[in-house]
Parts: C-alpha cells; sequence; structure tokens
C-alpha cells in the first residue's frame, strides 16, 4: 500500500510541481542569504574585508605607529583602515561605504602617557552594518584593555618614555627605559605564561591529519576558523530550518483532509497508519534533498569540508523523519490549516530556540539549557553535527540518530492513531 | 436477506443528537432513499455504515455479519461515494479511477482494466487522459461516483451524489444509478431533491432531526395521506379559521394551509365528486380547486409540519 500511495504523491508532485519547487527554493534561498549576509562569497575571508576610517586628530607619534601597524601584514588581509578627516570619515559611513569611523582625539597620546587624566577614543558605528562594526567594537575593547594594562604597568616609565618619544631623550636614557622595561616584562612573564586560562582553537571544518599535527595542513585547506564558525552556525539553522520546511511538507495532509481523499481511503481499508507514513516517507525525501542543499550549498559557500558527510546524512534522516512525524501529529492535532499554521510556526521556533539551533546552548536561560534543551530532538541533532565536525572522534551521532528514529515511530504511531479517533468521533476540519 | 441492516444506530454530538434509533434495510438490487433536509442526519448515517464513524449505540449489519467484526470484509462489500469531491484535481480521470481501485485491493492491471470499463460506462473515455480540474461539475461528479465501482461493490452508498450539477448530469448520474440497480447493486442514496426520490427509489425512508418518520414505497407513503388524491382549494384565508369548520374537521385532515392555500385530504375513501361538493359547501368563497396527487413534499410536510425545502 505505501508504494500505491507514493506512486500517487510522485504523480501529483509531478503534475503540480511548484509547491514543491518552492519547498527546494526555500534551502536554496536561506543558504545564499545567508551567505551574502556573512560574506560567505569572498573567496578570502568569510567575513570579508572590514574596511573603516581613522580620524587621527592627535598627529603623534604613537598613533602614527599605529597607523602604521594597521596597514601592515596579516593585519590588512582583514582590516582595510582609511585615514580621513572626521567630515570626510562621516560622510563616507552616511554613504554606507564603511563600517565605522574610529576617531583619535588631539592630545591623546600626551593625556594618555601623563596618566593623569581618563582619555577615550570615539567609534562610530554604520547603523547598517550589523556585524564588521560588533568585530571593530571588540577590537577596539581589548586595544583599550592592552592600554589601560601598559598605563597601570609603565606609569614610573612614562615620562621618560615621553621624552623618548618626544625625540628628546639620549641614548643613555633609551637603555635605561628598555633596561627597566624588560625586567618588569621577565617579572610579568610567570604570571602570565603559562596563561590560567586558555581555549583550544575551534578546528572546525578542518581536515584531521592538519588538526593532529599541529601544523599547516600541505594543501589548499579551507581556513578552520572562518569556516568552523560556519559550520557551527549552518548546523544549527539547518536544523530550525528543516523544521520550518517539514511544517510545509506536511501541508499536504491537511489538503487530503479538506479534500476528503484521506476519509475516502478509510472507506476502503483501514488505512490511516499507512497513510501517515506513505505522507512521512514523502516529506521525508523533500527534507532529505533540502538538507542535502543547505549542508552542500552552504559547504561550497563557506568553504567548509565536513569531515563526516555520511554521518551527517545520517543524522540528517533521523531528524527528517522526526520532523515530518512531528507536523503529522500537529495535523492530526489540529487538521485546519490556517490555525494549524500559527501553532505549528510557534512549535517549530520553540523547538529551534530552546533547542539551541539559533543560539548556542551557553547562551540560553539557566532553566531552559537545563531543564527543557537537553530533552528535545532539534537539540540532539544540532549539538551531534556540530560534534561531528568539531571533533576527531564521533561516538554520538549513531546513538543520536536512533534516538531521533524512535521518537520519530513513536511519533507516527501517536499521528495514526489521533487520526483513526478522530475520524472514529467524527471530527471533520 | 438484506444486503445491509441497519439496527437502532444513534450518534450524538455533544447536546445534539445526530441520529437516533435508527432502523432500516437495503436489499440487493433495491435503490433505498434516505429522504431528508440538510442537517436531518443522512451524511453522518453513512458515515456509521461505511465505519468513518462510530455509532454510540446500535450496529450496523452488512451481508448479515456485524461490521465492528470485520470491517474490512465490509468495506470490500460496500463502495462509498461521499457527498463532497474526494479526488485529487491534479491527475487524469483514468489516474483517480486507477488509484481508488489499487487502494480497494485491486492489482495494477485488474485495475487499468475496470477504470477502462468505468471510464466507457460512465461517458468519460475521450477525456480520460485529462486532469480532473479541467473537468465540468457533472463530469468530476461521474468520475466521483467511478471511484468507488472500481472493486464491483455489492452495497452502494451514494451520499448525495448529484448536489450542484445541471439537469443534463443529473439525469446521466440517474440513468447510470438506474443500470446499477439492474444488476443487482443494493444502493443506499441519500437526497433531498424529492424528485430525485420519486423517481428513483424503490423505497424511500424519511429523516429529520436523526429519526425516521416514515418508511415505505411512494405509494405506501402518499397512502398514510389518505389516499392517491389531494384537494387544493384557493381561496382568501387570511380572516378564516378553516380548523373550526364543522364540515371540514369532520371529513378532511388539512395538511398545508396558507393565507391563500388550503390543501386537504379525505379522511375516508369516498368519491372525489362527493369530497368536492362538500369542500364547495364551505363557509368561504371559493377562487379555484384542484385534484392532485400527493407528492412526497406533502408526506413530508404533513409528517414534520414543514416543507422539505425549509
Amino acid at each position: 500500500m505505501l508504494r500505491i500511495l507514493l506512486a500517487k504523491d510522485l504523480r501529483r508532485a509531478r503534475r503540480n510541481p511548484f509547491p514543491w519547487v518552492i519547498y527546494l527554493i526555500i534551502p536554496l534561498a536561506v543558504t545564499a542569504l545567508l551567505g551574502l549576509a556573512l560574506g560567505g562569497n569572498s573567496q578570502d575571508s568569510a567575513l570579508g574585508r572590514i574596511r573603516f576610517a581613522v580620524v587621527d586628530e592627535d598627529q603623534s607619534f604613537l598613533t602614527r605607529m599605529l597607523a602604521a601597524a594597521g596597514n601592515r601584514g596579516g593585519t590588512n588581509r582583514n582590516f582595510e583602515p582609511v585615514f580621513l578627516s572626521r567630515p570626510a570619515a562621516l560622510e563616507l559611513v552616511n554613504a554606507n561605504k564603511i563600517s565605522a569611523v574610529l576617531i583619535v582625539p588631539a592630545h591623546f597620546t600626551s593625556q594618555y602617557l601623563s596618566g593623569r587624566d581618563p582619555v577615550r577614543v570615539e567609534l562610530i558605528k554604520n547603523p547598517a552594518e550589523s556585524l564588521h562594526p560588533a568585530v571593530l567594537e571588540e577590537l577596539l575593547g581589548a586595544t583599550v584593555t592592552g592600554l589601560n594594562a601598559l598605563s597601570r604597568n609603565f606609569l614610573v616609565e612614562v615620562p621618560a618614555l615621553e621624552e623618548v618619544l618626544a625625540g628628546r631623550g639620549d641614548a643613555e636614557a633609551v637603555g635605561r627605559l628598555a633596561d627597566r622595561a624588560g625586567n618588569k616584562l621577565l617579572m610579568a612573564e610567570k604570571m602570565i605564561n603559562p596563561p590560567l586560562v586558555w581555549y583550544t582553537g575551534g578546528n572546525f571544518g578542518a581536515k584531521p591529519e592538519a588538526v593532529a599535527a599541529g601544523t599547516p595542513p600541505a594543501g589548499p585547506v579551507p581556513d578552520a576558523g572562518r569556516s568552523g564558525m560556519f559550520a557551527y552556525l549552518l548546523s544549527g539553522m539547518a536544523a530550525m530550518f528543516l523544521l520550518f520546511l517539514g511544517q510545509n511538507g506536511m501541508t499536504d495532509l491537511h489538503r487530503e483532509l479538506r479534500l476528503r481523499t484521506f476519509e475516502r481511503c478509510q472507506t476502503l481499508r483501514e488505512a490511516a497508519g499507512w497513510f501517515v507514513f506513505s505522507k512521512i516517507c514523502f516529506t521525508v525525501v523533500m527534507l532529505l534533498i533540502c538538507s542535502g542543499i543547505l549542508f552542500g550549498g552552504g559547504g561550497l559557500m563557506f568553504h567548509i569540508h565536513w569531515r563526516h558527510p555520511g554521518a551527517l546524512l545520517a543524522l540528517s534522516a533521523g531528524y527528517a523523519v522526526f520532523v515530518a512525524a512531528l507536523f503529522a501529529v500537529l495535523v492530526a492535532l489540529v487538521p485546519d490549516e490556517r490555525r494549524a499554521g500559527v501553532l505549528n510556526n510557534l512549535a517549530g521556533m520553540a523547538l529551534g530556540l530552546a533547542g539551541g539551533c539559533a543560539f548556542p546552548p551557553e547562551h540560553l536561560p539557566d532553566f531552559v539549557r537545563a531543564h527543557l534543551t537537553p530533552w528535545l530532538p532539534s537539540n540532539w541533532f544540532a549539538t551531534a553535527a556540530r560534534e561531528l565536525q568539531s571533533t576527531g572522534v564521533t561516538p554520538t551521532w549513531p546513538q543520536v540518530t536512533v534516538e531521533l528514529l524512535v521518537v520519530a515511530l513513536l511519533l507516527t504511531l501517536l499521528a495514526a492513531w489521533l487520526f483513526r479517533r478522530r475520524f472514529q468521533k467524527g471530527l471533520r476540519p | 436477506m438484506s444486503l445491509l441492516r441497519v439496527a437502532g444506530i444513534c450518534k450524538s454530538y455533544g447536546s445534539i443528537r445526530a441520529v437516533e434509533t435508527l432502523n432500516f434495510e437495503v436489499r440487493p438490487g433495491e435503490i433505498y432513499g434516505l429522504l431528508g433536509p440538510n442537517g436531518a442526519g443522512k451524511s453522518t448515517t453513512i458515515m456509521m455504515i461505511s465505519g468513518l464513524l462510530q455509532p454510540d449505540a446500535g450496529e450496523v449489519y452488512v451481508a448479515g455479519t456485524a461490521f465492528g467484526r470485520d470491517p474490512e470484509k465490509a468495506k470490500r462489500i460496500m463502495g462509498v461515494v461521499p457527498q463532497e469531491l474526494a479526488l485529487y484535481e491534479e491527475l487524469s480521470g483514468r489516474e483517480n479511477l486507477e488509484f481508488w481501485g489499487r487502494m480497494a485491493g485491486l492489482g495494477t492491471r485488474a485495475a487499468r482494466v475496470r477504470a477502462g470499463e468505468l471510464l466507457e460506462a460512465l461517458t468519460l473515455t475521450d477525456r480520460a487522459k485529462d486532469a480532473v480540474k479541467t473537468y465540468s461539475g457533472g463530469m468530476k461528479r461521474r468520475i466521483n461516483l467511478g471511484c468507488a465501482l472500481l472493486h464491483r461493490p455489492q452495497l452502494l452508498l451514494l451520499d448525495e451524489p448529484t448536489v450542484g450539477i445541471d439537469p443534463q448530469a443529473r439525469s446521466n448520474i440517474l440513468e447510470f444509478i438506474r443500470r446499477l440497480c439492474a444488476a443487482g447493486t443494493a444502493i443506499l442514496y441519500t437526497t433531498h431533491y424529492l424528485e430525485e426520490a420519486e423517481q428513483l427509489c424503490q423505497r424511500i425512508g424519511i429523516i429529520d432531526h436523526g429519526r425516521l418518520l416514515a418508511e415505505g414505497t411512494l405509494g405506501e407513503l402518499q397512502e398514510r395521506l389518505g389516499g392517491d388524491r389531494l384537494f387544493v382549494l384557493e381561496a382568501d384565508f387570511q380572516q378564516l379559521a378553516p380548523e373550526v369548520w364543522a364540515g371540514l374537521a369532520q371529513r378532511f385532515r388539512t395538511i398545508q394551509r396558507t393565507e391563500r392555500q388550503l390543501v386537504v385530504a379525505a379522511t375516508t375513501a369516498r368519491d372525489p365528486a362527493d369530497c368536492l361538493k362538500e369542500l364547495l359547501n364551505l363557509p368561504v368563497r371559493v377562487e379555484n380547486v384542484a385534484v392532485k396527487r400527493p407528492s412526497l413534499n406533502e408526506v413530508f410536510l404533513h409528517l414534520t409540519g414543514r416543507e422539505l425545502r425549509e
């Protein structure tokens, strides 16, 4: 019977492919949108170069030195500072041509070195952009912390340093200054090296051998850090979007209820279970194609090397069956298509957000993270997919796949039972 | 032996009693009409018989076996034509027939052959490959009917199969149903069209508010009104109270009364000429008088106090 029902759905899809084409276009559009929004189309850098203006109203030796450093080596691979006057810089930010303006006010260096008054720099962010200005703000925060640390530790040397920077110090004074600074750094080394807190660099997406050896990979390997971030994002986004796509796929079950074709099947055979199962199978196929587009397209766009494609496919299959079965239950509970739309959206959003698909689970409220997230299959999938990509060993994915399938089986049985009960009670949409 | 026996089935939706202790039976080669207005309980009855709905009480027997004892066997015996067009509009007429045939348990080849036969019988062969969505209302109704016939059911449940179609298409469908009946199929036919029930059904059950009010052949139902003729008097009855006229109340039963018309039937078998004389002697200036055969509408009116189309 499953073959008959699937053949019918396939024939219907062939005759009226428009809804299914839309169904497939959604993940394509989502992937492209993500790529465009996050700069994934750049060949050199996943984030693209951050262009910003520096207004140097101080014009001191220190600010000129910092400006020169900003234009050198690896820095200018990611950043593109342009040095302008304040009006010209503001004009560019208004024209949406740069991400931010960094203004170093007059007397910045002298005030900083004197250590008497607090000094401040000004960052004007482009409101039309989100990611690049945020990166610059974080970077500026780190720089300010560093300058504060220097100022506090080298306060005694500041007058001599000021003389040297102004070009008034003789060689002997410079030597003494260097000696004292060197001694302080040696003393500080004990406190800062080795660091008390450290983190391992996210190796998301890098080839395993390169990670293990801790050496640069031999070929043109995608940038581990950048592609890692997108692989992490994409795993969560895929979990979230498959929920919405599953909901779209199951609208056909609503349609069969509305047209009474499901009911008519029941007059010929006890077929509720098979009918629901066939819809789930059909939706699963569509979801797998969509997840292929999401992971495959996303991988190409962000230069992600998926480390365990087979395991990811199995996980995706388990998750797709779960999603389809979940929405079959929701159709059985709320057969009215319009009312179900609201409920399905809420359910999809709740599962996605609370499951840590849209945000890292660590950012969720404590209660949700402790009591809700671990029970959500969306979280199982997103976490397992992220683990597959971030670790060399993959112990959890088979278990997660089986768990997803078991939940899906239970949901399928529940949906079939709910439909039978609905028919017996004469409840019609 | 009856092919379908409905024994005291009841169904309530909350406080609403949709069907109340319904009893009737349908024999092979018979068209049994279930006649009633919208909301009378006809579709609920069909749904209970077809197993879509669980009766609160009572039992449905198909070919002598209780439905609940062997639902699959009962489903193999019966074909159900729902009131709605339960079709896949993207698929062609042939594909719809073949799909429902496969669902009814036919093999691929058998379904194809049977679909061809039905397309010919329903005069749809020339449009067999076209998508159902391009069909007229009458053609869709015919395919809807055909989809229930693939497995050659002995019992056919037709739930208002001619709703919303033109007289020509209706006539075609009724003719097709007559042929099925002639071939020995037992048919339960629900409708709210009096003419269809009168023309098509050997026996008719009149249902209202979930209750079977009367049952029998058309003649038997007409007999309940006191014979095979009614007298229609036209006059100004606006200011009058005919029910208190001694000559009328004793010898005639009032079927319907409006401001301009009074329909009565004689309480006993008498010569129509005598009846006419008695009516013309009533204390009212009769403008016109007519004698006619009672219709099902009058039967329904007599049983329920309202017209079927109200």
